[in-house]
């Protein structure tokens, strides 16, 4: 789904909430006068479940473009060796190959991307353009922070992540 | 795609630690202690409590949970003092206080206790097994790393011959570097070989600084690697860190060429500038990594 030029993508988490909650209002309602009674509310209520993260994910990933061309001429490109607890908060660009995806259906995933010199975490809070799998070559752009915040060994929350040789955001 | 081809050796860059740091014998002892002091807590307190329910004192069982309590929190601090973090290690006594908050009977009070006890004990094991030591000497930059100690001292009578001014300007170099600052880096970098009459004693010293300087050009303008670039000469192959194996590719020769230079500037930094060494201490987690340890 597209609004602006912001390409708004919802978990399958949220959809299979929603799908879940229309089945038990539907079923609910049909043996109970009582929710029926109250559909005037339920059914906006049911819309929200959709709507809420349909508009956070419209709000992050329209912040996380606005970001990109700041992050794209700040940003040094390094070997993943090169960054170090010392390089906290530096704004990076990696390129390597995605050897792990987690948490893609939350709309929250995090990839282990490697290249020649090591491998590193890169932790995205919103869904990413391209559709991002397991060997592909990508090129991150992010900041360096530690896993948890305050604590714990150097990760990138990425900005962008996009398959090497694909159009930046600014450039589409 | 040639360059991912060759993806990372160094399996121990994720442990974050070198396999030769060795805990402080102290402190080892004292985290000997509270590891059995975990299962000994969580499970004693609860079988303390079956014993006094057995002689009749049918106190409320919901109290003997202190002992999950007790355990979840040491549990919680044996993670916090591990370079490495565990997210679950360090939860637990938020879950202690979840589970046991509640009052309850006799035999769900028990099972839930000892099922948590378990569960604990699960955890250290998980906790020593997957996130390593707990901090040391080193991770706490109060010593130098085993691999590093051993290559400064192998190059110590190479890079004796440096004033402790020029040494200075070769901990900046090696500061600025690790810290991303690749511009400062570089003319940090190209400042030093002015003394010229000092550093011609020492040509592997000179030859390391044009090295870096170039990377960090290269770095700071994004740049890949250039058809041409500077490298040691055959003659510096026995005071390198890393050997250049004939098996390399041209990428990774000029990776390794970096890396060789920031070690043997660390080493001239080390034993020229004393004043520096808490600078240089900061950056080895750095200068390990690019040992590969």
């Amino acid at each position: 789904m597209k609004i602006g030029n912001v390409e708004v993508k919802v978990s399958n988490i949220s959809i299979a909430v929603f799908v879940f909650f229309t089945i038990s209002l539907i079923l609910a309602s049909q043996f109970s006068p009582e929710v029926r009674s109250n559909l005037i509310w339920m059914i906006p209520a049911l819309f929200m479940l959709l709507v809420i993260p349909v508009a956070l994910n419209y709000m992050s990933r329209s912040q996380y473009a606005d970001l990109e061309p700041e992050y794209e001429r700040e940003a040094r490109t390094v070997r993943v060796k090169l960054i170090n607890e010392n390089m906290m908060g530096k704004v990076v660009r990696i390129e390597g190959v995605v050897e792990r995806v987690h948490f893609q259906f939350l709309n929250r995933p995090q990839f282990i991307v490697a290249d020649r010199s090591g491998a590193i975490s890169v932790k995205m809070f919103t869904s990413p353009d391209d559709n991002i799998k397991v060997n592909d070559v990508v090129v991150v752009l992010g900041q360096v922070i530690r896993r948890f915040i305050v604590t714990g060994e150097p990760v990138i929350n990425c900005v962008s992540i996009r398959k090497k040789n694909a159009p930046a955001a600014s450039e589409k | 795609m040639q360059i991912y081809e060759n993806k990372y050796h160094d399996t121990q860059d994720r442990a974050g630690m070198s396999s030769s740091e060795v805990t402080i014998p102290s402190d080892r002892n004292r985290q000997r202690l509270l590891e059995f002091a975990i299962p000994l807590f969580s499970f004693g307190a609860t079988l303390a409590g079956v014993l006094l329910w057995q002689m009749g004192f049918e106190i409320n069982f919901q109290f003997f949970a202190i002992g999950c309590v007790i355990g979840s929190c040491l549990l919680a601090y044996l993670a916090w003092i591990r370079p490495k973090k565990d997210i679950v290690a360090l939860s637990t006594p938020i879950y202690a206080f979840i589970f046991f908050v509640v009052p309850t009977d006799y035999i769900s009070g028990l099972t839930l206790q000892l099922l948590y006890a378990a569960s604990l004990t699960l955890l250290l094991v998980r906790l020593k097994y997957r996130f390593g030591l707990s901090h040391t000497a080193v991770s706490l930059g109060k010593e130098l790393a085993a691999p590093i100690k051993s290559y400064v001292e192998q190059t110590r009578d190479a890079v004796t011959g440096i004033s402790p001014e020029t040494a200075h300007r070769v901990a900046v170099v090696i500061s600025q570097f690790s810290t991303g600052e690749y511009g400062e880096a570089a003319r940090a970098a190209s400042t030093v070989p002015g003394r010229s009459e000092e550093l011609t004693g020492d040509p592997m010293l000179v030859r390391a600084l044009e090295i870096v300087h170039e990377h960090a050009i290269l770095l700071e303008q994004s740049l890949s690697r250039p058809e041409t670039y500077r490298t040691f000469l055959p003659e510096d192959e026995s005071l390198l860190a890393k050997p250049l194996l004939p098996t390399y590719s041209e990428d990774r020769k000029f990776d390794a060429m970096l890396d060789n230079a920031l070690l043997y500037l660390f080493s001239a930094a080390w034993h020229g500038a004393e004043t520096d060494r808490p600078h240089l201490l900061a950056c080895q987690g750095f200068l390990l990594k690019l040992l590969g340890e």
